[in-house]
């Protein structure tokens, strides 16, 4: 660490995301239009919206694997990415960057496992090259993480021995085995075959209870089971967030109406 | 009608008559070492450039770039020449001959081999920069979201994956690097060509001795290819993945390759 990044504390220790006013452009698109968005410990928030609204954008500006052009974002109340100088955004460094994104776990459409490791070698690589655990303790955990996930037996499989669905479940186990304090999917069932689908989708229902998760996804039955909130994102912009119950059911927005009567049919 | 001298010949193709001739001998030695040590040091220069060719600060991609252009875009005998005679008459670095006990690197295998190894790694700076360019972008940023610097995501998930891709160019370099090596015949450098050459000078028998040194590449060329096909093989067999090329395939294909 060469500089001591300031650290910003929000008034509530228990906000775990927080974004502020959050703009991003590629070029001339206005991808993110103000986004205020607030997650508390142990919440899951679904975000929904038709494609090329920006909702996976948003979530890749929450660990910086995107730029934001203005707004703050702060994970467990530090600013992610940037460091605030007088109001100008300047670029964290990147000792800074890694140190938070090792406490946000990212879940990705593609599965991006490593494929020249096994199942385990995955799992363990990050906590040992990143946190520095132990060999023998990272195995362990990564043996637990994967009975959780149904894969015990595949531990020593290449990803392209597993199915879409188990390299999935691998993927979770990897994001998990840093012990994040956040978990990030984007769409983390879309390029799966449909009988694929539910297997992920309970893991991810499982962790639900225990974690603080956003989840862009169209999968209502997820929604419905796992979400407390639901945002609908359009245009970059939030258009209307609620209980699953609400949103589903209750759509207060004209776009939301019809996105919804969109995906339903 | 020329009187093919098949006594010499003999005498020059088969090694144990060949090899107690110490120019020869001395000279396979440093054909063999100075195309290892020129590789490996090619690929390390090549690593840099590529790293720098890609790098997100613009004076590194200048000066990788420029490194590039110029080993490329000029005939290594001229670069080889230029480091051993022209640095030589500067001064700024003499080449003087070291010294391990029974091993003598003369001035002239240390400016070869560095000549070598900057020409190659100007090559290698493309291989191994289209091997890490085709690794899918989100293997990237999957290690980072990790916590990965770039630096570790490099080293153990990228590198690794592009080394699959680098491997079999990285085989044919090696198998050009060693016909190459008989550049430095131009600056004395004691390797095979040039103890060919000097026997040639002493008994002018041409057509034998350059037959007998040509056979000797082959047999370093064709040992090579054998080594390669099985690298790439065990390579696709720990991987879990589908066995590459068979050994004749990679053999022809080797080869046949041209140089630069």
């Amino acid at each position: 660490m060469t500089t001591a990044a300031p650290i910003h504390i929000t008034p509530d220790s228990s906000i775990i995301v927080k974004a502020e006013k959050v703009n991003k452009y590629f070029g001339k698109l206005h991808v993110l239009n103000d986004i205020d968005l607030e997650v508390r410990k142990n919440e899951v928030v679904v975000i929904l919206g038709p494609s090329g609204s920006g909702k996976s954008t948003f979530l890749r500006c929450i660990n910086h694997l995107e730029k934001i052009n203005s707004g703050h974002i702060y994970v467990n109340g530090h600013m992610i990415g940037y460091l605030d100088r007088n109001g100008k955004l300047i670029e964290d460094n990147e000792g800074n960057i890694s140190r938070q994104r090792a406490e946000i776990g990212m879940v990705f459409q593609r599965f991006n496992l490593f494929p020249h490791l096994t199942a385990l070698e995955n799992i363990i690589e990050a906590p040992i090259h990143v946190r520095h655990v132990p060999a023998v303790q990272a195995r362990e955990d990564a043996e637990r993480l994967l009975t959780r996930v149904g894969l015990a037996d595949k531990r020593n499989q290449y990803p392209n021995q597993l199915s879409g669905g188990q390299q999935q479940r691998v993927a979770i186990a990897r994001a998990l085995a840093m012990k994040p304090s956040l978990m990030l999917f984007d769409e983390p069932t879309s390029a799966l075959d449909p009988e694929m689908i539910g297997e992920v989708l309970d893991v991810m229902q499982e962790l639900a209870h225990e974690m603080t998760m956003i989840v862009v996804s169209h999968e209502m039955g997820f929604a419905r089971a796992a979400a407390n909130r639901v945002v609908f994102v359009d245009y970059g912009q939030i258009v209307e967030q609620g209980t699953p119950e609400e949103f589903f059911s209750h759509p207060k927005e004209e776009r939301s109406r019809l996105f919804l009567s969109q995906i339903l049919h | 009608m020329y009187h093919f001298d098949w006594q010499l010949f003999w005498n020059y193709i088969w090694p144990p008559t060949a090899l107690q001739d110490p120019l020869i001998r001395n000279g396979l030695i440093a054909t063999v070492l100075v195309s290892i040590i020129a590789q490996a040091l090619g690929v390390v220069f090549g690593l840099f450039a590529a790293l720098g060719k890609m790098s997100k600060f613009p004076g590194f991609r200048w000066l990788a770039e420029g490194y590039i252009w110029y080993f490329r875009g000029t005939p290594l005998l001229v670069q080889m020449a230029l480091l051993f005679f022209g640095l030589g008459v500067t001064h700024v670095y003499d080449f003087p001959d070291i010294k391990y006990g029974f091993l003598t690197i003369t001035g002239a295998i240390q400016a070869g081999t560095l000549a070598l190894a900057i020409n190659e790694g100007a090559y290698m700076a493309e291989i191994i920069r289209a091997g890490i360019e085709s690794i899918d972008p989100g293997q990237l940023e999957a290690a980072k979201s990790l916590g990965m610097k770039y630096s570790l995501a490099m080293r153990r998930i990228i590198l690794p994956q592009a080394a699959k891709v680098i491997i079999p160019p990285l085989g044919n370099e090696f198998n050009n690097m060693m016909k190459t090596t008989s550049l430095m015949e131009i600056i004395s450098a004691g390797e095979l060509f040039f103890a060919f050459n000097q026997i040639n000078a002493r008994v002018f028998k041409p057509f034998e001795l350059f037959i007998a040194a040509s056979l000797y590449y082959l047999l370093l060329t064709t040992i090579w290819s054998i080594v390669q096909a099985r690298i790439e093989n065990s390579l696709g067999d720990r991987k879990g993945q589908e066995r590459n090329a068979g050994m004749f395939q990679r053999f022809f294909a080797g080869v046949t390759k041209g140089g630069h």
